[in-house]
Order: structure tokens, then C-alpha cells, then sequence
């Protein structure tokens, strides 16, 4: 038998076992030597335990022919047994040793919880992402030559991660420290680059044919059209197609450039900055007051109540919503223009942002109405004001095609408050995007624009992969009360006292109808020394715990008034909704509004507003570049 | 079945080296893919030695007459025959052997395997794009491939240590057989035993005088052979002293049978202070424990002796616990606190590492700081401006201990843990993993590079030939017609099995790494030798069983 293996053996090895083997796949060839030594090592034991089975079948027992009751008593006789004894132990100490190996191989991956947190520790995984290279990242178009993340040959002649768009798209790639952005995401799901030897051997290889790619949803262009909106300003840009729930553009300002990231020390310097804070994600993770482009929430919240043709009269007092409250007036202290303090209907006090109507409007729809549109949104709708506090990732929203990657994107949820602890003027407060509602990321106010901007009147689930699904996330609208809400917003842009009819004159001219909402927000921020970057801090007074008054250094705060602007665009058949904010910019028709506008330009010349506005100059774009 | 004749041991090692053959081929075509190539010199040197070790037994049983059981020889040869090939992955990967150009030999190999991965599945126009000629995908040709050929010669390897120690191992294994074969040497040995125990206090003076960390004379560890009189003395003793212990007065026994005993059970603490060897003191006591159990028959002088021994284990390890083990008991932390005090660093680090190695103490830890601290200015000369960084940002300084955590003194055990779990149940395949990140591979962590290249079934391996070689051992000892060879044959194959447990369970967590090897399959110097010798004399003795077996017969017959 011995001899019969042993043939079989030597002939393998005489015929190169790589074309025995090797195929198209280099690794099977020692995949698979490796496979036989292992089970041929497996046989020689079995035939070495079978010699010396044999041998002990017979032992040789000089005491066998003594009486068993002095054979018993016996010192060599009570050596042996301790012998036996001594044999079994060791037998389970050496299975519980390889029990804790088996442990590691394949128990720990799953369960172990400090295991698996500092699997990024490995080493193993660096090199086998620098050794079997990540797919590249395309743009909608998914043309070779518009890739996101690709490979060049670097320096010394390895390859190295290059991107077209660096620190215009870190936020959403990230960088190998800190949370996981698209880069780890994506390609950590693909199957393990460095299989087991057995795998190896089934493992195919098809030539030219690189399925790791990866095409997104963004635009190339557009994307760094938006970045270069925000260049020197602080904020975050949001596009999404409303109608598929692609995002086609996300940015947020400032950003960091990937490539230097690599140095502990610059990574330090960026996490450290806290006035500017680089590494925040502002579009996802960062909550702002959306002052008067929340009152498409409450719009669409009255359209579902069927409040829709109320009217509420403005009033030069403002409005007080209960008895001994304070009230609630409008940016200029009296009634908005055009229409002044008079009864006005919806599309009215949505032209002209009235705060007051909105206030009553909030009030008229009551927690309940308020806190079951805020769920059709994925927005937190919570009991006290002291829940807000706890930062909530979600990330639910997103379809994608892998939970992994979903969890990449997580967003801050959004949320207001509509418990029954909240008075009357909290609640009103909200309705204007004040107050609780005070905690909304761009990325939900864009969401809330799309939805009105789906023809259907669904919120689509956004969606970053072009292969991932295209699904609502909820119904949110009618066709119909969408198409009304559309009309109503195109009374901001077109109306005569729309707050952004002036800054969409060129957008008009254009030909294209677009709707929108401007919103201006004070927001308390944290200042800090302009030259060192230092946050300010000044003296206070407060009662200790033993009531003593006593001084510290509270953190200096001012009111930064953030400018907002939410667009749909083009109107009749909406293919972006623009979610535009901008730190301390003031004013957001005068800011924000342009910004917008010029978005919807640019994106007409990329053909991305349907076949009915063409890529009118796409000459001169080719030109260009 | 097979009889266990020398005839079929024979095959079945010979079937052992073809198999080694077929591992190295797997290694050095595994190279051959990451673009380089290991060295065919050693890769003949070491299936040489495998032969050699495959003819032995044919001039052993015929010039020297043995008889005794070959199933010791086999299953140690097979052993060493996995720990060569394991150690031609390791010492022929430039990585893992340059140590001043291991960045280098890295960034080739990467680039080589980016190269086959770009041209198998790469378009013309990504090629273009990346800035390479726009060929079409096609399959890799190794044969077309530039190679980097080793550079090892013929005279290097044949002087090299890597061959010496295991021909000069293989010497004094013949001479072990053939000195412990006669009966007069048996009977010197065991009517000196308290000469030969005094015989063990050399090496480890020599050590301790010349030794940090572990470690002697570089890597060395010269106190192993200390191992063999500390063995034959104590069973010559324990051989005598045993009857004599039977008799007590008061159930007290005698004060000279007692004192050789307690001095003998005091040794094995030796190394652990002296050397701050963890693994020996363990692998020491073991033995003691075990001998000691099999001789003594009364109880009390069981539960005293062996009770004492274990309470000073016991004391030491509750001792070493880390500090958040121990809160886990109520008081405990107050009890150990003076324990830990006279406790060397080395040992606590060990034993954090052991039992929450996944996570970092706090850098003010006495045996953490100055390692975290050397650390961390080695990152500010790199990085002036992170001293006022981390000062805005505090928050950032555990980010920093866990890293120099892991860089540190985590980096072996970690990497050698990642390594088991990426091996899986078949292993990466020779070649094909990534064992060279592991540093010291060949040696202490040979298991880590087993299991990852040959998963849990080349664990699996090592483990059931060792239980194959421990139960050959177990056998020649219940063979055995007098206490003394007794004690001596169990305490021989307790050592061998104890010591690759301690290794084994020590790379996967079961115990505190403690930097023993493991027996036949690490490489080595003294320790290689001293296996070998001790495998030699497991043999002897197995040989003297056949005869006295022999005689017996005869007598048996001549009585009829």
C-alpha cells in the first residue's frame, strides 16, 4: 500500500504540478501541493499509529504469571496506573490547547468583540489591498476616463490609489483612519482577496474582466462645480435626483485632501481643528437650524392634513400663542411684504415666508400631524427636549447593496419634538423652522425637497451606487399634492415678492421653471480667536453645588446666521432638489439662493435636467476640458 | 497494519521525505509568484537531512543492534521534518531575513503581484490610464517573469548553523543511544543522582550571568540541556527515596529522605527568577509534579509536596493577573498587590497579553511606560509640532497607546493571533500567506506560521504526532522494569510533551506566551540538541526494555 502511494506521489511531482494544477490561477499549484502534504502527512501518521498499535496489542507483561492480589499492590504495578492516568491527561490537555486554536480560526471572527475591533490591526489586510488592488470608483456615467479612484503608477513603481476628485470627495470616500467611508466599504465586502488553499483551488480567473468596479451616482463635474461653490466658505451642498433618489452631488466645507491624510500627525492637526473641524461630514452629520426652508415640512404637513386652503391673518404684534406667551413675528418685525399684515392663504405665506402663518399653521396641525410626517421622513420625532441630545446614527435610508456600505453612510437623524411637555409657542416655533426643529442636516432637508420634487410624491430611498436599487422610502404626497406644492414653490422664484426671484433671473431667462425656499437661521456657535484658532472662553458667574456663587470660563457663543436654500429644478418634471447652506452667510436669498442657481445652470449644461433641456453647449464643455 | 519493524519505519519516513519534498516545491513555487525565488540550495540541504534522519534507523538496528521501539524515532522525525519545511518558508523570504532591508523585499513583492493582477484583469485603456503599456488581458507566464534569484551559495549553506546544529543534533542523538544502552553508565547515573541535579546548576549560572530577557548570547537559550540532569538526578533520587518515604515516624518522614526532595522542587523557580523564564518554571514544575506523583505513594506526602508546589504557581500567577482580571474578585487586588510588586515586568506584560491582550493598559503602567514612552518620542522626533497638538486634544492620546500598544509589544502575539485566523481550517497554502509579518516565526512562534499556511489540519498534525510521540513514550515507561528507568523514560516524555504544550498553548492564548520552543519543529540551537538527545535516550531505554524483555524469555525457557 505503502509503495502504491508512494508511486502515485513521485509521478505527481515528476509531472510539473503546476500544469497539473496551475491553470489560469497561479496560486492553485501550491494550493493544492500544499492540500497533499497535509493529507499525505495525515496517511503516514495513520500508518506510524498503526505499527504502534499493533505493538501494544501484545505487550510484554513480565508480571503476568504473579497472583493477582500481590500483582495489584505491586509498586511498578501503581507506577503504571499513575502512568495511564498521566497518558489521558495529557491527551486532553493537548485537545484543549488545539480546541483554543480552533477557537481562533474560526470561532473568534464572530464573537470576539475586542477581536474584531482591532481587526484593522492586521497587517495581513494592508497587504493584501495593496497586493490585490481595489476596484476603481466611476462616476454616473461610468466611463474609464471620468473614474473618481483609480490607480497610477507612483513612485518606485508600485501603483498608487489616485483621485480625480481629492479632497472635493473625502468626506464621502474617507481615509484608512478614522470611520469607514465608501473606500473601506465598498471593497471590503467583495470575497476574500487571499483565500484558504482549498478555495484557491476552485477560485476562477476571468481575463479582462474586472468586476470590482464600482460606478456611483455622482456626477464628476457637477461634484466639483458644487465644491468650488463653497471654496473659502464653510457649509455643505446636497443633489439628489428626486425622482430616483441618486444623490449627484455631496459636498461640504472645508474638506481634507486624502493624500495626505497618511501622517498621524496631519490627521491629529485635523481632528484637533475645532473651529473648522475638517473631518465633519456637515452634509450627513452636522445639524443646523433650517429656519423658513423647514416651512416645506410644515406645507407638506398640511397638505396631508388636508389643511391645505386654511388661511391665518398676520398680525403687527405678531402672533401669540397662548395667553402671557411670547410672540411670534416675522423677520422684519412687522407682517412680510409684498401682502403685509392681512389674512393669507398657504401659497401666499410660503412666497412671502411668514413666519406668523406657519406658527398657526404648526399650531392648527397639532404634535400628533406634525410627528406622523416627521416619521415619513425618517426624522426623530421625540417626547422631551432633553432626548435630542443623544446623537443617533441611522442609516436605514439608504438603498445599497450591502449593510456594510449602509452603514458607511450613516446620517445623523434628524429630529423635532412633539411631546406633549412642549407648549403651544414651542410647537408653533418649530412650524418655522425654529426652535426644536433646529436640528436638521442638509442631507434631510434635501430629502425633504426631493419628496416634494417626485412626481409620484414619494421620498425615494437615496442611493450612492448605481447598482443599487431604485425604491421609495415612503409615500409621502399624492401626485397631485406634489404637483400643488411644486407650483406653490415656483411663487419663491417667480412670484413678485418671492424671496428669490431676483437670484433666479438667470435660471429664468434660461427657460427653466424651478422651485425653491429661502431660509435665513441664527444659530448659537462657539466662536474662536480668528489668528490661533483657539475657542474663546469667557468669565461667568454660577451657583456651585453648595449654592456658593463662583466664577468659571464658560465657552464663548455668538449668533451666526446661516443662510439656506432648497431648490427643485426643472419644475415640471423635477430631476434635482438642492439642499444649499452656508455658515455665517447671512441673507439666504442673497447667498445661498445664487449658489443654488448657478447649480441648476451648470447642471443643465451636463444634461442633467432631462431630455427636454438638452446639453444645450456641450461643444464648449468638451472644449473646456 | 503495519509491524513496527525497522523495514517499515523505514517507508514511512521515506514517504515523509517525499512529502517534505512536495512542501518545499509548494514554497518555492509560492516565491516564484510573489517574484522571487528561495534559495533550491537549502531546499536540497534540508530534504538531505530528512534522508539521512530516513536512513538512520537501517545502521542503528544493524551495527548497533537496537531493538527497541522506532515508533519514538518516527514520530520526532516527522516533527522535524514539518519544523524544516515551516522554517524554508520563513528563512528564505528575504523579508523576514533582511532586517535593514525588509521595506524593500516588501514593496517588491507587492509591486510584482499589483503587476499580475493588472495584467490579468486589466482593459487597454485602464492600463493606459494607469501608465502602462495597453496590452490586452492575458494570463501571467511565470516562466517569461523577471525573477530575483537567491543569492545563497553552496558553501554558505553547508556552514551555515542552520546546517551544523542539526548534524551535530543527530551526532550526539547516536551518542545518547549509545551511552545509555550499557548498563554501566545507568547503574554511574543512578547511584550519583545528587551529583548529576548539582550538574544542572552550571548551565543556569552560566545563564544567569549572562542573560536578559530570556535570552543568552543573542538568542540562545544555554540552560536547556539543563533539563537532562535535572531529569536523571531527580528519578535516581526520587528511585530511592520513594521506598523510604514509605516509612514515617508520626507519620513524618525522615529528614534526609525529605530535604533532597524540597531542594529539587525549589529548582524549578530558579530559571523563572533568575531568567524571568515563565515557560521553563512551568515546563520544570510539570515534570517535578508528575515524577513526584508517579513514585510517592502516600497521600499526605502527595497533597505537601505537590499542594506547595502548586501554591507557589498559583500565587505567582494570581499575582500576574492583570489588574482588571483580579477586580473580578472581591479583595483580590489588595491580596496581589505585594506579589506584583516583586513580580519582574516581563512577567506582567506576558500576562496582559495573555488574558486581555486586545486591549492596551493605561500608559502609566509601571511596565508599560517606558516602552510607550520610547514610543512616543520617536513619534514626536518625526512629528515636532504633536506635543501642542496633543495637548488641544487629549482625546487623541489613547488613539497613540493603542498604537504604540499594538507597534510594541503586542506586535508578535497580535500578528501571530491574526495569522491562526486567517490559516482557517485548511491554511493559506505554503507560500501563500503572509508569515513573514510575524517576527521570530522560526522559533518561538512556529505554530502561529503552521496554522496560518496549514490551517487547524497542520495543527491538527503537529498536535497528533506529538500525542503519537508522548504515547510511545508512556508505553517504553510502563515497559520499563525498574523505578529508575521508569521515572526517567516518564520524566523524558513529560518534558518533551510539557514543553511543546507550554509553546503551543502559549501562541494560542490557552497559556501566557512564554518564548520556549517547540520541541524538533522550532529551530534551535540547544534546544534542537537537547530533543535530540533526549529522544536518544528515550530510545535507550526502550532498547534496554527489549532485552530485559529478552532475558526474561529466556529465563522463562530455561526454567521450562
Amino acid at each position: 500500500m505503502t509503495l502504491v502511494l508512494m508511486h502515485l506521489l513521485i509521478d505527481w511531482t515528476s509531472l510539473k504540478p503546476e500544469s497539473l494544477f496551475g491553470g489560469q490561477v497561479l496560486e492553485r499549484t501550491p494550493a493544492a501541493l500544499s492540500l497533499i502534504y497535509l493529507l499525505g502527512m495525515f496517511v503516514l501518521l495513520g500508518l506510524l499509529v498503526s505499527t504502534f498499535l499493533r505493538q501494544v496489542k501484545h505487550p510484554y507483561r513480565f508480571e503476568a504469571g504473579i497472583p493477582s492480589e500481590i500483582r495489584r499492590r505491586l509498586s511498578l504495578t501503581l507506577t503504571n496506573r499513575g502512568l495511564h492516568i498521566w497518558h489521558a491527561v495529557f491527551v486532553i490537555l493537548a485537545a484543549a490547547t488545539f480546541g483554543f486554536h480552533v477557537y481562533w480560526a474560526l470561532v473568534a471572527e464572530d464573537t470576539n468583540e475586542d477581536f474584531q475591533s482591532l481587526a484593522y490591526k492586521d497587517l495581513r489586510q494592508r497587504r493584501t489591498t495593496a497586493l490585490t488592488l481595489r476596484g476603481w470608483i466611476l462616476d454616473r456615467s461610468g466611463e474609464l476616463s471620468k473614474a473618481l479612484a483609480y490607480y497610477r503608477v507612483g513612485n518606485k513603481g508600485l501603483l498608487t490609489r489616485t483621485y480625480a476628485l481629492d479632497s472635493e470627495l473625502s468626506h464621502l470616500f474617507g481615509s484608512e483612519l478614522g470611520s469607514p467611508g465608501l473606500e473601506r466599504t465598498l471593497f471590503q465586502r467583495k470575497s476574500d482577496p487571499m483565500p484558504e488553499s482549498w478555495q484557491a483551488l476552485t477560485k476562477i480567473r476571468r481575463y479582462g474582466e474586472d468586476s470590482a468596479d464600482v460606478r456611483l451616482t455622482i456626477d464628476r463635474d457637477l461634484q466639483e462645480f458644487v465644491a468650488r461653490q463653497l471654496k473659502g466658505k464653510k457649509g455643505s451642498i446636497v443633489v439628489i435626483h428626486p425622482q430616483t433618489g441618486d444623490v449627484l452631488a455631496i459636498y461640504s466645507s472645508p474638506s481634507y485632501s486624502l493624500l495626505e491624510i497618511d501622517s498621524l500627525g496631519r490627521w491629529i492637526e485635523l481632528e484637533g481643528n475645532q473651529r473648522d473641524k475638517p473631518l465633519l461630514n456637515r452634509a450627513m452629520r452636522e445639524y443646523y437650524v433650517p429656519g423658513s426652508t423647514f416651512k416645506l415640512f410644515t406645507m407638506i404637513a398640511a397638505f396631508r392634513a388636508g389643511k391645505q386652503n386654511d388661511r391665518f391673518t398676520s398680525l403687527p404684534g405678531g402672533y401669540v400663542p397662548f395667553r402671557g406667551s411670547r410672540s411670534i413675528t416675522d423677520a422684519n418685525r412687522g407682517c412680510e411684504p409684498p401682502y403685509g399684515c392681512t389674512s393669507l392663504d398657504l401659497a401666499q405665506a410660503f412666497e412671502a415666508s411668514s413666519n406668523q402663518y406657519f406658527s398657526q399653521m404648526a399650531v392648527a396641525l397639532g404634535r400628533d400631524r406634525l410627528k406622523e410626517t416627521a416619521k415619513l421622513f425618517g426624522i426623530a420625532a421625540y417626547d422631551t427636549p432633553a432626548e435630542t441630545g443623544n446623537m443617533n446614527l441611522i442609516s436605514d435610508f439608504w438603498s445599497a447593496t450591502d449593510d456594510r456600505v449602509r452603514k458607511g453612510l450613516a446620517v445623523e437623524q434628524s429630529a423635532i419634538v412633539t411631546g406633549k411637555g412642549i407648549s403651544a409657542y414651542d410647537l408653533a416655533l418649530q412650524g418655522m423652522g425654529q426652535g426644536y426643529a433646529g436640528q436638521m442636516t442638509p442631507f434631510q432637508m434635501a430629502l425633504i425637497t426631493a419628496a416634494a420634487g417626485n412626481l409620484e410624491g414619494r421620498l425615494m430611498k437615496p442611493r450612492i451606487e448605481f447598482d443599487a436599487k431604485v425604491e421609495p422610502f415612503s409615500q409621502v404626497l399624492s401626485a397631485k399634492q406634489a404637483a400643488d406644492i411644486r407650483s406653490i414653490m415656483a411663487r419663491v422664484t417667480e412670484g413678485a415678492g418671492g424671496t428669490a426671484t431676483s437670484a433666479f433671473a438667470a435660471v429664468r431667462s434660461a427657460g427653466i421653471r424651478t422651485g425653491g425656499k429661502t431660509g435665513t437661521a441664527e444659530k448659537l456657535a462657539r466662536a474662536f480667536d480668528l489668528r490661533t484658532g483657539k475657542p474663546l472662553t469667557e468669565r461667568k458667574t454660577r451657583r456651585n453645588a453648595d449654592g456658593e456663587l463662583e466664577e468659571y470660563d464658560a465657552p464663548m457663543m455668538y449668533e451666526r446666521t446661516d443662510s439656506w436654500y432648497i431648490s427643485i429644478a426643472p419644475l415640471e418634471h423635477p430631476t434635482l432638489a438642492i439642499a444649499v447652506v452656508v455658515e455665517g452667510g447671512g441673507f439666504g436669498g442673497r447667498v445661498a439662493a445664487p449658489i443654488a442657481a448657478d447649480i441648476v445652470l451648470k447642471a443643465r449644461s451636463l444634461g442633467l435636467l432631462g431630455d427636454r433641456y438638452p446639453a444645450a453647449r456641450s461643444a464648449e464643455r468638451r472644449g473646456r476640458r | 497494519m503495519m509491524k513496527s519493524r525497522p523495514s517499515s519505519h523505514f517507508l514511512i519516513l521515506l514517504l515523509a521525505v517525499v512529502l517534505a519534498a512536495v512542501a518545499h516545491y509548494s514554497i518555492y513555487y509560492g516565491a516564484l509568484i510573489r517574484g522571487f525565488e528561495t534559495s533550491p540550495l537549502v531546499a536540497y540541504r534540508n530534504i538531505g537531512l530528512l534522508f539521512l534522519l530516513a536512513l538512520l534507523p537501517i545502521p542503528i538496528a544493524k551495527l548497533m543492534r537496537f531493538r527497541g521501539n522506532w515508533t519514538l524515532y518516527t514520530s520526532a522525525v516527522i516533527l522535524f521534518s514539518v519544523g524544516l519545511t515551516v522554517q524554508y518558508r520563513l528563512f528564505t523570504d528575504p523579508e523576514y531575513v533582511l532586517k535593514d532591508r525588509k521595506a524593500e523585499a516588501r514593496q517588491l513583492k507587492t509591486q510584482t503581484l499589483q503587476m499580475h493582477h493588472v495584467q490579468q484583469t486589466y482593459s487597454p485603456e485602464k492600463k493606459e490610464m494607469v501608465g502602462l503599456p495597453a496590452t490586452v488581458p492575458r494570463p501571467v507566464d511565470l516562466s517569461a517573469q523577471k525573477i530575483r534569484e537567491s543569492t545563497e551559495t553552496a558553501e554558505q549553506v553547508l556552514t551555515s548553523g542552520r546546517t551544523l546544529i542539526p548534524v551535530f543534533a543527530i551526532l550526539c542523538f547516536i551518542g545518547a543511544i549509545a551511552a545509555m544502552k550499557r548498563d554501566p553508565v545507568i547503574a554511574f547515573l543512578q547511584r550519583n543522582g545528587f551529583l548529576v541535579v548539582l550538574l544542572t546548576l552550571v548551565p543556569l549560572l552560566l545563564a544567569a550571568v549572562t542573560s536578559s530577557a530570556g535570552k543568552s548570547l543573542g538568542n540562545m537559550t544555554p540552560w536547556e540541556p539543563s533539563k537532562i540532569p535535572f531529569l536523571v538526578g531527580f528519578s535516581a533520587l526520587l528511585s530511592v527515596l520513594y521506598r523510604n518515604l514509605a516509612k514515617t515516624y508520626w507519620g513524618v518522614p525522615r529528614a534526609k529522605d525529605a530535604v533532597p526532595l524540597v531542594f529539587m522542587a525549589a529548582l524549578p523557580f530558579v530559571p523563572f527568577f533568575v531568567l524571568k523564564d515563565f515557560g521553563q518554571m512551568m515546563v520544570f514544575s510539570a515534570v517535578y509534579a508528575t515524577l513526584f506523583l508517579l513514585a510517592v505513594r502516600r497521600l499526605p506526602q502527595r497533597v505537601v509536596l505537590v499542594g506547595s508546589v502548586l501554591l507557589v504557581v498559583v500565587v505567582l500567577v494570581v499575582g500576574a493577573l492583570p489588574l482588571k482580571t483580579q477586580e473580578k474578585v472581591p479583595l483580590l487586588p489588595a491580596v496581589a498587590t505585594p506579589v506584583k510588586a516583586i513580580l519582574p515586568d516581563r512577567i506582567q506584560q506576558r500576562f496582559h497579553l495573555w488574558l486581555d491582550g486586545f486591549n492596551p493598559p493605561p500608559p502609566e503602567t509601571g511596565w508599560w511606560n517606558d516602552d510607550y514612552e520610547s514610543y512616543y518620542r520617536q513619534l514626536v522626533r518625526r512629528n515636532p509640532e504633536l506635543e501642542s497638538l496633543l495637548a488641544a486634544n487629549p482625546a487623541q492620546r489613547e488613539r497613540i497607546n493603542v498604537d504604540a500598544w499594538f507597534d510594541v509589544l503586542a506586535f508578535q502575539p497580535a500578528q501571530a493571533t491574526f495569522g491562526l485566523n486567517s490559516g482557517g481550517v485548511g491554511g493559506r497554502g505554503l507560500g501563500l500567506g503572509f508569515v513573514e509579518l510575524i517576527p521570530v516565526a522560526d522559533s518561538d512562534y512556529i505554530y502561529a506560521a503552521l496554522g496560518e499556511e496549514l490551517g487547524l489540519l497542520g495543527g491538527m498534525l503537529v498536535t497528533f504526532a506529538l500525542i503519537v510521540l508522548v504515547s510511545a513514550g508512556v508505553r517504553t515507561a510502563i515497559d520499563s522494569r525498574d523505578m529508575f528507568s521508569k521515572l526517567c523514560t516518564a520524566g523524558l516524555t513529560a518534558f518533551l510533551g510539557f514543553q511543546a504544550l507550554v509553546n503551543i498553548g502559549g501562541i494560542t492564548r490557552a497559556l501566557p506566551m512564554t518564548g520556549i520552543t517547540l520541541p524538533f519543529v522550532s529551530h534551535g540551537g540547544f534546544s534542537l540538541i537537547t530533543s535530540f538527545v533526549m529522544l536518544g535516550m528515550l530510545m535507550a531505554f526502550s532498547h534496554r526494555n527489549h532485552v530485559d524483555r529478552e532475558i526474561d524469555r529466556g529465563a522463562g525457557e530455561a526454567a521450562r
